[in-house]
């Protein structure tokens, strides 16, 4: 409440002296456990908003579309610190300058709310540094523990089945604040790279293809889990392949707006020779 | 004097049913989602769930759908036609909602062109539509003009009698006449009320709804930018409505051979009509939003007299940023 109370004074304060132009957040949904995403423009809106443990949702993603940031001028966001190193990505790629970002930072713990110390992506580095050396106890969960016992076969069998429910939405890559590509490959038809059809083959493509693109990318928000209407456990997958590449390169994504992506960037001492 | 099926006899029926030739189709509730799948017994069943996850109608018209194959030679093309597959069923347990959204769309797959794989379907099903008893937060028939025990789109409507002990029955058509009649030992006259059907609240006022729709100078109005300002633009919406329709046809193969499928496809997505030339008329997720309620509110039912919506609420229920029809109409209303 008192968070709350202060983040909101802080945002009425900031739009009337100019700073910001805009600020993201959350409030009320159509039932009491619900938050949605609220732009907020004037101190009326900031009435509106609500910040408890319950806004989980990543607001990243509305920065970077339909050209939110394109007249230079500052906009303010609530993020948890998975939103934070989100940014951090979306600046390594040049999807905007980070210095264009005013953070409302924000953690839960239980139903308890607290800010977070900083206003720009670079003051959570210590923050966020903190989470790269501790990160695997807090996302462990028994189904992710029951898959890691299954041979490849049960393996293939468990996610064949899984993905035999998706049914091509891509509400999962509409969530996700790193796919922000304007044509995504499965969009590309000319001619049509991926299949559309959403029977299991075409399922599996398309499943297999983002988790490859968010490798090394994914900053765990959850985003594309909550969002998946069929309760495929899409923060499975992503959670693997972020131990993959904390194990393989001792990378975590979204620590700078300086990292270089993992996938993306090679090393003239790599011993892996094939990329040259 | 009525008839009712118990429902400790709803396993005869099932097995009656099946022997006759009909699949049974009902809902249930797997580990992830609830949805209409084939049941084999009556334990199978859960009509404890409000509303299944998945809308009924994927089971006539389906995500993705060969329509032929073919096969390119040097002077010619060959082509096969896939035929929908064919066999009788029994949907047992269908919500109002889902039922009409079947009839919602019967004129829209039959006013040009006759869609075979729909209406195959269509006369191969009988639909057995359970009246509700309970509702949440988003059921919004009643807003629809519907009721929680709409006849539209049924062959037979049931009506729960109270401690889930079974169903009047109001057998509405010939072909669910002829599907009762296959289970008519187990059906047993009585005089034991229905439980009343649960009420639903009137979340808008349809009619000035699509009054405000119809007036061209709403079009531009800055009403669809806000309202819609969060939207992400996935398909969840319109993939899970019972009414939503749109497809787009693809060949997926080679150069030699393929099959060409009929797979859904979403006004939510920018792709729909993104021109060859790169330009696209509907660039903004606004736009896209407001063609979404139009269609629904003003364009089908200008063609059809039907608007193209049953009230189910499951684009609110799964909308992943909390957004949906309901509030936009209610918006409207108030305007
Ligand atoms: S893949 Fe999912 S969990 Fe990872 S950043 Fe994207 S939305 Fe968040
Ligand atoms: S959100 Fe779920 S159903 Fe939709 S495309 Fe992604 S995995 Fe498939
Ligand atoms: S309204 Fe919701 S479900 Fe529909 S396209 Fe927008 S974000 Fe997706
Ligand atoms: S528009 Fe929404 S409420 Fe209406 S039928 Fe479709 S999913 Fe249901």
């Amino acid at each position: 409440m008192i968070t709350q109370e202060r983040y909101r004074t802080t945002v009425k304060e900031l739009l009337a002296n100019g700073s910001i132009k805009m600020a993201i957040g959350y409030k009320p949904g159509s039932t009491p456990d619900r938050r949605r995403p609220l732009f907020i423009r004037t101190s009326e809106e900031a009435e509106q908003l609500v910040l408890d443990s319950t806004c989980v949702q990543n607001l990243s993603g509305y920065l970077v579309s339909e050209g939110l940031l394109s007249d230079e001028k500052r906009v303010g966001i609530f993020l948890r610190p998975e939103g934070v190193r989100s940014i951090n990505i979306l600046a390594a790629e040049y999807q905007l300058n980070a210095d264009q970002i005013v953070i409302f930072g924000f953690d839960s713990t239980g139903r308890e709310v607290r800010p977070l110390d900083g206003r720009s992506a670079r003051e959570f580095s210590g923050l966020l540094n903190e989470l790269k050396e501790k990160p695997l106890q807090i996302y462990k969960e028994p189904l992710l523990e029951r898959i890691e016992k299954m041979n490849a076969k049960e393996r293939f069998d468990f996610w064949q089945e899984e993905f035999s429910r998706c049914i091509k939405c891509y509400a999962c890559r509409q969530a996700c604040p790193m796919c922000y590509c304007r044509r995504c490959i499965v969009d590309s038809n000319q001619p049509q790279w991926v299949n559309t059809s959403s029977h299991t083959l075409g399922n599996f493509e398309w499943n297999i293809v983002r988790a490859f693109h968010l490798s090394g990318r994914c900053v765990q928000c959850g985003n594309c889990d909550r969002a998946c209407p069929v309760n495929i456990p899409l923060r499975l997958i992503n959670q693997r392949m972020a131990n993959e590449v904390l194990d393989g390169f001792d990378h975590f994504a979204g620590l700078s707006a300086t990292q270089e992506p993992v996938l993306a960037s090679f090393k003239k001492d790599d011993t892996e020779t094939f990329i040259l | 004097m009525t008839r009712i099926l118990f429902s400790d006899k709803l396993d005869n029926c099932v097995a009656k049913w099946r022997s006759a030739g009909l699949a049974v189709i009902g809902p249930v509730q797997e580990e992830a989602i609830s949805r209409y799948a084939a049941v084999e017994k009556g334990t199978d069943f859960d009509f404890g769930t409000v509303l299944p996850d998945r809308s009924l109608k994927e089971l006539f018209f389906p995500q993705t759908e060969p329509m032929l194959r073919y096969t390119i030679k040097k002077n010619e093309i060959d082509t096969a036609d896939f035929t929908p597959p064919q066999g009788k069923r029994i949907i047992f347990g269908a919500r109002a909602c889902d039922a009409s959204g079947l009839e919602i769309d019967d004129p829209l797959f039959g006013w040009d062109y006759k869609d075979e794989f729909w209406f195959q379907r269509r006369n191969e099903s009988v639909i057995v539509t359970i009246a509700c008893t309970k509702a949440d937060d988003f059921c919004m028939c009643t807003s629809l003009k519907l009721e929680p025990d709409s006849t539209k789109g049924a062959d037979v409507l049931l009506r729960p009698i109270d401690k889930n002990k079974g169903w009047l029955v109001e057998e509405l058509t010939d072909r669910g006449r002829e599907a009762f009649a296959l289970i008519s030992e187990y059906l047993q006259e009585s005089s034991e009320p229905a439980l009343p059907t649960v009420v639903v609240p009137e979340k808008f006022n349809l009619d000035a709804c699509v009054t405000w729709l119809k007036n061209p100078e709403n079009f531009e109005s800055k009403f669809w930018k806000e309202i819609s300002m969060r939207c992400i633009g996935c398909a969840s919406c319109t993939y899970l409505c019972p009414t939503c329709h749109c497809f787009d046809i693809q060949d997926e193969g080679d150069t030699y051979s393929g099959i060409r499928r009929k797979n859904w496809d979403s006004c939510s997505f920018a792709l729909f009509t993104m021109h060859t030339s790169g330009h696209n008329p509907r660039s903004t997720q606004s736009a896209r939003w407001r063609q979404r309620i139009m269609h629904k509110f003003n364009y089908f039912p200008g063609k059809f007299t039907v608007n193209s919506c049953s009230g189910c609420g499951r684009c609110s229920r799964q909308c992943p940023v909390d957004m949906g029809i309901t509030e936009t109409l209610q918006a409207i209303s108030n305007l």
